[in-house]
């Protein structure tokens, strides 16, 4: 049971739940630095090149703007170019070695067991009897990221900073006047978003591997179907039972609508319409746990098919801590109502089991895209002065699902489809070009804008299973080679294994006196590294001839130091349209170095961190240069007229 | 023996017997308990690490 999940109970219950961190002191807004305002629009996965080819067309005319009165520049990204690890360098003016954030994916090398690396959630140390019931008394959840945020420098010099959707930020820092967390927010099941399907169908999606979310079988019976919701576990009850709701849906005998009932909520819907956001409540001994969802009426008949999103934190009522104040998550729908809190709301894990087709999923992340865009509108009505971030997924999201449309060499390109999808992710841009257009009207001349993004995109055509090809070389040897694979690392032999390949770009040795079972000396370490990166810059891909890894980046080139030994021994830079596999993220073993890439997920950017540089505009000159993230904190504190950051005890670790 | 019943052929008794004896056991019901809580939390083991990589799972960076 997650320390995630016991708060929300406890929130939920109505008991007390020490706050994870104060609130920061209000400011003036102005203050000793003045009265400068600075905004910065964070556009996830916004490609160098792209922006230029569109830009060459006329396409972006407001970014266009500011090349031209500011500046536009590649913008180097981390190593590596991964979303928590560039946005953790945004955040903290420190690389991977200072901030801690290696990868999406960590691993405890006491347990060898891989965890999300943004976040921790603590267990309950025990539950409490209160009469006939128990509750979870103690868990708690916790941001690993490290280092000193841009924006605690400011509040502490007057700046007002408001924070919105910051990725790698949850739970919030709690020191900003403002904040919502972002990417990295988990769904109300504590993870990064589990979506749920209902259908009448009989064995349907049986032979089929689901990951991001269930099949449940629906009772469908004379136009009436009976279904259960299931939450969260409840810690305090015997075997740790979900919680769970009942719904139903009544099918009109004739049309193709139907009546949705969930609890009190009703709602009448079309075949191939998406409700609005319905507030679900789980019962709980004392109380019930608040979440919110929307429902997609795939099929009414012959079959009855029924989507619901992952349920989200309600913004409503939190039952785990998303923004700073407490109040501001909700404060925050009054433009729009709910909204999706789940960090990464785009659902391309329905995409890809196919419970969503392209269109329907498509239309998810415009719904998605359009709620934030008109959130941002309303929080810049009501921003005065200060420093103001605000971020949008929408475009890394799709780009991952649809590049191929962009790259007719692809493998996956499907002439006769993907021409009609081609214009979808230009059109995105054309979108967010528009919001920094409404944002140039909206501000004044004591005003900075910047738009930057984290990483750029590209094509991935082929897959490069890593753990495969040190099993080849004879780095990491298996137990038994000829069981069926279990996944986890479960077949490895560590006694013999030297080195093994975790999360999207990690390399670690198995080394001994920190892995569970290490084998390698330390004053072997080194040499073995150096061998195994001589090695992988050698390597071409068979089906193409060219080099595989462009990039062999040591732990000890990370400029800034106090958490290397969190993170890999070596970040692996796949060459540009090549990445690692995800099967072997997590030490799952496919019987084959290369492939193509087939999967749902065209497009990619966790390659050589050269090859897929951000962007960088603003619409005057910034006082500092910039050339890669993580001097974009210390210039925009600069523009506050605040001479140093990171702090010279944050360098000082370096 | 147990509150429920289970059958177990009499050569696998004898030798329960006779290593709950060596083992230090102070009966061969303690012996049987030990041995089945070890290769329970085993399973309850095996059952986290799916939950764990089902979790990991959901981001759309991994398949």
């Amino acid at each position: 049971m997650s320390g995630v999940r016991l708060r929300r109970l406890l929130a939920a219950a109505g008991l007390p739940v020490v706050a994870l961190a104060a609130l920061a002191g209000c400011s003036a807004g102005r203050g000793e630095a003045g009265g400068r305002s600075v905004i910065v629009l964070g556009f996830d996965g916004m490609d160098y090149q792209m922006v230029r080819h569109l830009m060459a067309e006329g396409r972006l005319p407001n970014l266009a703007r500011l090349a031209e009165s500011g500046g536009f520049a590649p913008l180097e990204t981390s190593v590596p170019p991964q979303s928590p690890v560039a946005w953790s360098e945004f955040i903290t003016g420190l690389d991977a070695g200072g901030h801690g954030i290696f990868d999406f994916v960590h691993r405890d090398p006491a347990t060898m067991t891989p965890y999300l690396s943004t976040s921790r959630a603590e267990a309950a140390e025990r539950c409490v009897g209160v009469g006939r019931w128990k509750f979870p008394v103690g868990g708690s959840v916790e941001l690993l990221r490290r280092g000193q945020p841009f924006w605690e420098v400011l509040e502490e010099h007057g700046v007002e900073s408001w924070i919105v959707r910051m990725p790698a930020n949850f739970p919030p820092s709690g020191t900003a006047s403002r904040e919502l967390s972002g990417m990295g927010t988990p769904d109300i099941l504590g993870s990064p978003g589990e979506f749920a399907f209902y259908t009448s169908e009989l064995f349907a999606f049986e032979d089929e591997s689901i990951s991001g979310g269930e099949i449940y079988p629906l009772d469908y019976w004379q136009g009436t179907a009976e279904g259960t919701l299931y939450g969260p576990p409840d810690p305090c009850q015997p075997g740790e039972p979900q919680l769970s709701t009942e719904f139903s849906v009544y099918v009109d005998a004739e049309r193709p609508v139907a009546k949705l009932v969930v609890g009190e909520e009703q709602r009448i819907l079309e075949v191939g319409e998406w409700s609005d956001w319905v507030p679900v409540a789980f019962p709980l001994p004392l109380g019930e746990l608040p979440v919110a969802a929307r429902f997609y009426l795939k099929a009414v008949r012959p079959e009855l098919e029924l989507y619901v999103t992952p349920f989200q934190i309600d913004p409503a009522s939190p039952a785990m801590p998303i923004s700073t104040p407490d109040g501001f998550a909700a404060e925050l729908m009054t433009p729009t109502g709910r909204y999706y809190t789940q960090g990464m709301p785009e659902d391309t894990k329905a995409l890809e089991a196919g419970v969503l087709d392209r269109d329907e999923f498509l239309a998810q992340a415009e719904f998605t895209g359009r709620q934030f865009i008109e959130q941002y509108e309303w929080v810049l009505d009501r921003f005065e002065s200060g420093f103001l971030f605000y971020y949008f997924g929408n475009l890394d999201q799709v780009s991952h699902v649809l590049w191929q449309t962009l790259d007719p060499g692809h493998p996956a390109y499907d002439a006769e489809r993907d021409p009609r999808y081609a214009d979808v992710i230009p059109g995105i841009y054309e979108q967010l070009d528009a919001v920094v257009g409404a944002t140039l009207e909206r501000i004044g001349d004591d005003t900075t804008l910047v738009v930057m993004s984290d990483h750029g995109f590209t094509s991935w055509r082929r897959v490069m299973h890593l753990n495969e090809w040190l099993k080849e070389r004879g780095y990491l040897v298996l137990e038994d080679p000829d069981r069926p694979d279990p996944g986890l690392f479960r077949n490895v032999d560590w006694s013999r294994t030297r080195a093994y390949g975790l999360g999207l770009n990690g390399l670690y040795l198995n080394l001994a006196g920190r892995e569970r079972d290490g084998i390698v000396p330390p004053a072997e370490r080194q040499a073995l590294l150096e061998q195994i990166a001589r090695e992988l810059l050698a390597t071409a891909d068979p089906a193409t001839g060219e080099p595989a890894v462009t990039e062999a980046f040591f732990s000890e080139q990370y400029r800034d130091r106090g958490y290397l030994e969190i993170g890999p021994d070596l970040q692996v830079g796949y060459a540009k349209g090549t990445r690692g596999s995800g099967k072997s993220a997590l030490g799952d073993f496919t019987g084959e170095v290369f492939s193509d890439n087939l999967e749902d997920w065209p497009g990619d950017h966790c390659m050589d961190h050269r090859t897929v540089p951000g962007v960088l505009l603003s619409n005057r000159p910034l006082s500092r240069p910039v050339g890669r993230l993580t001097d974009l904190p210390g210039a925009l504190v600069a523009e506050f007229g605040i001479a140093q950051f990171p702090r010279a005890d944050k360098l000082a670790a370096r | 023996m147990f509150g429920a019943r289970i059958k177990l052929d009499k050569e696998l008794i004898a030798r329960v017997r006779r290593y709950s004896e060596i083992a230090g056991y102070s009966s061969p019901e303690e012996f049987i308990t030990h041995a089945l809580e070890k290769e329970l939390a085993k399973l309850d083991g095996a059952e986290s690490e799916e939950e764990i990589r089902k979790r990991l799972r959901g981001l759309g960076y991994i398949s």
